[in-house]
């Protein structure tokens, strides 16, 4: 697997006006590297997230996953939404079920398929409920393994646990941590939090304010399952803190 | 009081002979016959109003040019009053079912439409992304989202489209 951002551009053009978001981004995910694009709101990592995954289309560059270029929604990208965006009149099962159905795979396979994911995630005894029956945890666990079950080369994340309390983002890291060590797809993944990105990251890239300059691009080789503890961790995160602030600042400087 | 007042069965029966009318009529052929007939038109015209209601409303609320072509036409016809209708359907079907049919799909129509219409509109946009992300073409996302997600909205315009029917079937 080979993901790669060229030269991506984005502009927004109303009533004559043009509001350029992204200029020129570049950058390249390798294969079960977990990657966050870190940044200040406003810094256009969710519109490039959207991009990748083909919802909108760049002005200029492109987006080449092995070798092709990729413009349109497809399989091989799977999507976790901010609101996870369960089918609400679908079962967890038939959420999961969802993606290997249209991708026309053998009903034995299915089952077999859709048995492991349910254990993976822990959510055996849970797939006959609605995703309003659930709790919060799970319904992530659950739009989890439906990105995964269409078999995707990359995993595509738009702060996924944007909606929830401090401790409950905590714990809910800890379970994304458990199922990706579980299962080391790629990830690209966006937030705003320098501590999910680097608890959850091998990779943190930061965008700037300003166009989504690429400020930073941190490696975080902290051993896994991660603490939150040690002294390696507090540099990391101070050292995020300052490019995020310097991210936001450009933003600042600019308009 | 007032069939005290009157001491009429014409003006106003006592609650007993209503029961026992009502008895009657519920066995007598030519009421039932007629009952049969008045369902049967009920029930024609709601198809009508249904299938052209919500094919045209999955049409207007998945497509902003469909709506704009479509939108003119429509919104003059829906003020127009049912009665108005009346003459002009005898003209056009003569007497009989036609220019009952007509009314009852007519006053049948807009409700349905306009439910669908806001039922497809109102999908959340990231259904479609999920979607298509997860390998649905067109015909999928119809049949497994679009539908779906926007039937209770048109539960809704179908029960008005019943309650319209039933009164524009006299």
């Amino acid at each position: 697997m080979h993901l790669r951002v060229e030269n991506v551009t984005k502009t927004f053009s109303r009533n004559g006006s043009s509001n350029t978001v992204l200029d020129r981004v570049n950058f390249s995910v390798h294969t079960s590297e977990f990657v966050s694009l870190l940044g200040p709101s406003g810094c256009g990592k969710t519109t490039l997230l959207t991009i990748l995954a083909g919802f909108q289309q760049a002005t200029s560059g492109r987006i080449v996953l092995n070798g092709a270029a990729v413009s349109r929604p497809c399989p091989d990208r799977g999507f976790v939404f901010q609101d996870y965006a369960l089918f609400p009149w679908m079962t967890v099962r038939e959420n999961i079920l969802f993606p290997m159905k249209e991708r026309k795979i053998p009903k034995k396979e299915r089952e077999e398929r859709l048995a492991a994911l349910l254990a993976m995630a822990q959510l055996e005894g849970k797939e006959r409920l609605y995703p309003s029956q659930i709790s919060g945890g799970m319904k992530q666990r659950t739009a989890f393994i439906r990105a995964l079950a269409g078999g995707p080369q990359v995993l595509l994340m738009d702060e996924p646990l944007g909606a929830v309390d401090h401790q409950m983002r905590q714990t809910l890291q800890e379970e994304l941590e458990n199922l990706w060590l579980k299962d080391k797809i790629t990830v690209v993944m966006v937030t705003h939090d320098v501590d999910e990105a680097i608890y959850l990251s091998d990779r943190v890239i930061v965008m700037s304010a300003r166009k989504g300059r690429i400020v930073a691009d941190v490696n975080v080789d902290l051993e896994r399952p991660r603490a939150r503890t040690g002294q390696k961790y507090h540099a990391f995160k101070d050292a995020l803190t300052g490019h995020l602030k310097a991210a936001f600042n450009e933003g600042l400087a600019a308009s | 009081m007032a069939a005290w007042h009157y001491q009429s069965d014409l003006l106003l029966p006592g609650p007993l002979k209503v029961v026992q009318a009502f008895g009657l009529a519920m066995v007598d052929p030519d009421t039932l016959y007629n009952l049969g007939l008045t369902l049967r038109r009920v029930l024609l015209g709601l198809a009508i109003a249904l299938s052209l209601g919500m094919s045209l409303g999955f049409a207007m609320g998945y497509s902003k040019t469909v709506m704009q072509l479509v939108d003119p036409v429509i919104n003059p016809l829906r003020q127009v009053p049912i009665m108005a209708w009346v003459p002009l359907t005898i003209v056009w079907f003569g007497l009989g079912d036609g220019p009952t049919l007509f009314l009852i799909a007519m006053v049948g129509v807009f409700p349905i439409l306009l439910s669908t219409v806001s039922g497809v509109q109102s999908i959340n946009r990231d259904y479609y992304n999920a979607g298509r992300s997860m390998g649905a073409g067109f015909w999928s996302l119809f049949r497994r989202i679009i539908i779906p997600a926007s039937l209770p909205e048109i539960l809704t315009g179908m029960r008005v489209a019943v309650s319209a029917g039933w009164m524009s079937v006299i």
